[in-house]
């Protein structure tokens, strides 16, 4: 009797994370993650990263492969670093004055912004015509100092007429990516919906240099298969579709690791804390979904109109540099830096050097003698830096040296003499120092590397700070726990949490420090998280044990919780929305409703009856949302419909369409 | 609705670019494993990309291997014949179906000027371009955009002889004029002149030169 196994069904799910890419190869249907891989994430081009993952990690057939499917902080990263194509972005009917008065402009995501008359009212109604020949004026002369070009006209969501026109025109005039606000937001906030396509078109050529890389990466190692890209609120829309609106995929890193720790775990109300090498993310399941934002998600401070999950980022993880600051106080992060015991490992007379600085009597080491500067890879063309940053590589070239030796040999006292900016944003060079890891190397609960290294780098802080070693692990731990708490409280109650110095009400302060550090010899303080936590990340389990006891509820952590992020890639649907507006055709002096008006994405036209009008959207909405799922790669996908009263006789049809990815074998 | 991948898009466009431009030249052996390392593209996109070039009559299919396609003097009377009668007809239909905002986009590229030959190219063809989105009419819009790619490599044969372009600007003016005056006969006489002048010119410089 041989017992039939099911099929398997293979998908490889990738995460790149601020410090790591990871990825896992998991059996679909039963959740099995068969293989898992880590690789340095690399900021300079992410699908490097990427690319060693999908060659190194195991995989017995690469043609059994069904599904790849990538969450990338690629594009806010992009916007953050200044990554992304100029844009120059068209204002059809937007009033210069109003922008100006509420200091709006700045929020475009451009410096290259023009005002041309036109656009339309609340009613669709054509506000004023629209200056065909100026907008092509402008475009003749711009069009060859920017790579891609947005327009964005008053009230499109309700008639688009002068943002399709516009676009005509520019083509002809040259070749550029166009991109229109209406087709990426169907909100009526107008600044939002500029912002939002001047950043899509931005992104528009780093996201599609990403797929085509990943594209040739996937057929070196022999993978045929659809490949998927995370949305900001975990959904999943095929290549293609992320090709042309790249804007959606803000925040997908964090959202997928949300959807990976519920689906893993299978709990449906938890909160989710991912625990990386720079950032903790939290985010909240309710009913089993990850919470999505009222407001569209905002990125480097720019408020766009995108749908995101309701994240919050806390630049505290892993690999976070802990740092003595001004009066001695024990700081750690924002800085992301490489652990000692792994540079130590790598190199190992910084081991050696380590260890004779903690004992070096006189003059006392110094905590700041713990950074180390090193070269991150081998430079191809010396001639492109400025000479200080070739003599830096030069001094580096034998091998790490601490950052004082460094300055020192330039004839310089403190880093912020010297400007190397640009060293560490092309991962030339690369800073090691004292950081969670180490600690964690020291207590013999996650050491590959070298221990005796961080052990040194312990020695010289606490004598440094006269503590003994276990009491500087010991305020270290409850640095930690108050920082991740505190960010639990702030994030699930949207209340902020004062600086430390900063007066608020004495009792309050009281209740809250006294909750978290426990110090009063009669009074005891208490909060209850009613929900569980699950904890996912590779420092995961130690770092958030002690918050879950502060908070008073279980620590869940899934089977292979370290990787939960890259299943989260694989774990969402796809999904697609589309929205049809009606809103009533006036008479002249907005007097009598004479019809309706019925505008989809790509067409408007007027129906009598209300009833019709209703009808025809609801059908049209689900027929565009169902025929976009398929194209986007869902499998089978269902659709619902929902009719929303938005204002005096205006109605906003929504469909929305959700499947399970299509899987190709 | 675009049916390719991007990558395939992509590819397409850089290959059409250094076919037309002549960089990749006439009869060249097309081997997709060098050009997708060379491009970093996957071999599947270049492939693909490859096989819309065919459709184009700018890759050549063999029983064995891909080439370049070959440039003759035959293809250029046929390209010159099909290419001046359809512009005509272009002339015509634009006459005809022009609206506002098309008068104001081609009156706007008359405007443009050149600094050199290889910009005029590209102004003028811009302009046809415009001329032939105003018939409002796809399928007249798509021919000629084929056809653009043939002949693209016969006036990049002919650039470094070429200097007479410039005249070519003011039968654009007048084109304009006469769209705009609603004058069909005399919009059908300018291209066609515009045209005819354009290959004669080409035809010559490829016949004395010895180009073909």
């Amino acid at each position: 009797m041989n017992k039939k196994t099911p099929p398997e069904t293979l998908v490889l799910g990738i995460d790149t994370g601020g410090t790591y890419t990871d990825g896992v190869l998991l059996e679909y249907n039963s959740h099995q993650i068969i293989a898992a891989h880590k690789s340095l994430t690399t900021k300079r081009d992410f699908s490097i990263g990427i690319e060693n993952v999908i060659k190194e990690i195991e995989l017995k057939d690469p043609s059994a492969i069904q599904m790849v499917s990538i969450s990338t902080t690629l594009a806010t990263n992009a916007i953050a670093e200044g990554k992304g194509k100029r844009v120059a972005l068209f204002l059809i009917g937007y009033d210069p004055d109003l922008i100006d008065s509420f200091d709006m402009a700045k929020r475009f995501a451009t410096p290259h912004y023009y005002y041309i008359n036109g656009g339309h009212d609340l009613h669709g109604q054509e506000h004023a015509p629209l200056d065909l020949q100026n907008l092509l004026e402008k475009t003749k002369a711009v069009k060859n100092k920017v790579d891609a070009i947005a327009v964005s006209s008053y009230f499109s969501p309700r008639n688009p007429e002068h943002e399709i026109r516009a676009q005509n025109a520019i083509a002809s005039v040259c070749e550029l990516p166009i991109v229109l606000g209406h087709q990426l937001s169907t909100s009526l906030g107008s600044v939002e919906r500029a912002t939002t396509a001047a950043l899509n078109a931005s992104l528009l050529a780093v996201l599609q240099e990403f797929i085509i890389a990943v594209r040739r990466a996937m057929e070196h190692r022999g993978i045929n298969a659809p490949l998927m890209v995370v949305r900001g609120d975990g959904t999943l829309m095929n290549d293609e579709f992320a090709a042309q609106s790249p804007v959606e995929t803000i925040h997908s890193g964090p959202a997928a690791s949300a959807i990976g720790g519920r689906f893993l775990s299978g709990q449906d109300q938890a909160l989710v804390l991912d625990v990386g090498g720079t950032t903790t993310d939290l985010a909240l399941i309710k009913d089993g979904k990850v919470t999505v934002s009222e407001t569209g998600a905002s990125v480097s401070g720019y408020q766009t109109a995108v749908k995101a999950a309701n994240l919050f980022s806390i630049g505290l993880g892993g690999d976070s540099h802990i740092t003595l600051e001004r009066g001695n106080e024990l700081c750690i992060g924002p800085e992301r830096v490489v652990p000692l015991s792994y540079l130590s490992h790598l190199h190992k007379n910084v081991g050696e050097r380590l260890k004779a600085l903690s004992k070096r009597g006189w003059p006392a080491p110094y905590p700041r003698e713990l950074e180390y500067w090193f070269l991150q890879r081998e430079v191809s063309d010396i001639h492109s830096f400025t000479a200080r940053e070739q003599q830096v590589i030069e001094i580096l070239k034998s091998g790490p040296k601490p950052a004082t030796e460094v300055l020192k040999s330039l004839g310089l006292l403190d880093p912020s003499q010297i400007d190397l900016n640009n060293l560490w944003r092309e991962e030339i060079t690369g800073k090691s120092g004292f950081t969670p890891t180490d600690i964690l190397h020291i207590e013999g609960i996650h050491s590959p590397w070298d221990v005796e290294a961080s052990q040194s780098a312990l020695i010289v802080f606490s004598h440094y700070l006269n503590w003994g070693e276990d009491e500087f692990r010991r305020i270290f731990w409850e640095l930690v726990t108050e920082k991740i708490s505190k960010a639990v409280i702030y994030f699930l109650t949207e209340k902020a949490i004062p600086a430390k110095n900063e007066p608020i009400h004495a009792l309050a302060n009281w209740f809250l420090e006294n909750t978290l550090l426990p110090q009063h010899d009669q009074l005891e303080t208490q909060i209850k998280l009613k929900i569980p936590l699950i904890g996912i990340g590779a420092p995961a389990k130690e770092i958030l044990d002690r918050v879950a006891r502060i908070l008073n509820n279980e620590l869940i952590l899934p089977d292979n919780y370290q990787v939960a992020n890259a299943a989260g890639a694989v774990a969402g649907s796809v999904m697609v929305t589309e929205e049809i507006l009606i809103y009533p055709h006036l008479s002249t002096g907005d007097i009598d409703v004479i019809g309706y008006f019925l505008q989809a994405r790509d067409g408007r036209e007027e129906i009598e009856e209300l009833e019709d009008a209703l009808n025809k959207a609801k059908r049209l909405a689900g027929e565009n949302a169902l025929s976009a799922a398929l194209r986007s790669g869902a499998d089978n996908p269902q659709v619902d419909i929902e009719v929303i009263q938005d204002g005096m006789d205006s109605y906003r049809i929504k469909a929305r369409a959700v499947g399970k990815p299509r899987l190709e074998g | 609705m675009k049916l390719n991948k991007v990558d395939t898009d992509k590819a397409y466009q850089l290959l059409w670019e250094k076919i037309t431009s002549l960089e990749l030249k006439p009869g060249e052996i097309l081997d997709i494993a060098v050009l997708a390392d060379e491009l970093k593209f996957s071999q599947a996109s270049v492939r693909e990309a490859l096989s819309l070039l065919i459709h184009d009559h700018l890759v050549e299919a063999p029983p064995r291997g891909l080439y370049v396609a070959g440039l003759n003097f035959d293809d250029l009377e046929k390209i010159s014949t099909i290419r001046l009668n359809l512009e005509t007809l272009a002339a015509q239909q634009a006459v005809r179906h022009a609206t506002k905002d098309d008068l104001v986009i081609l009156s706007t590229l008359c405007e443009e000027i050149a600094q050199d030959t290889r910009e005029l190219f590209v102004l003028d063809q811009h302009f046809h371009q415009a001329i032939a989105r105003a018939t409002h009419n796809d399928y007249l819009e798509e021919m000629l955009q084929r056809l653009y790619g043939l002949s693209k490599r016969l006036w990049f044969l002919a650039l470094p002889y070429l200097d007479f372009l410039p005249s070519a600007v003011k039968s654009h003016i007048k084109l304009v004029d006469a769209i705009s005056e609603q004058d069909e006969t005399r919009a059908m006489e300018i291209m066609g002149n515009h045209i005819e002048e354009f290959y004669l010119k080409i035809k010559d410089i490829i016949r004395e030169k010895d180009l073909i």
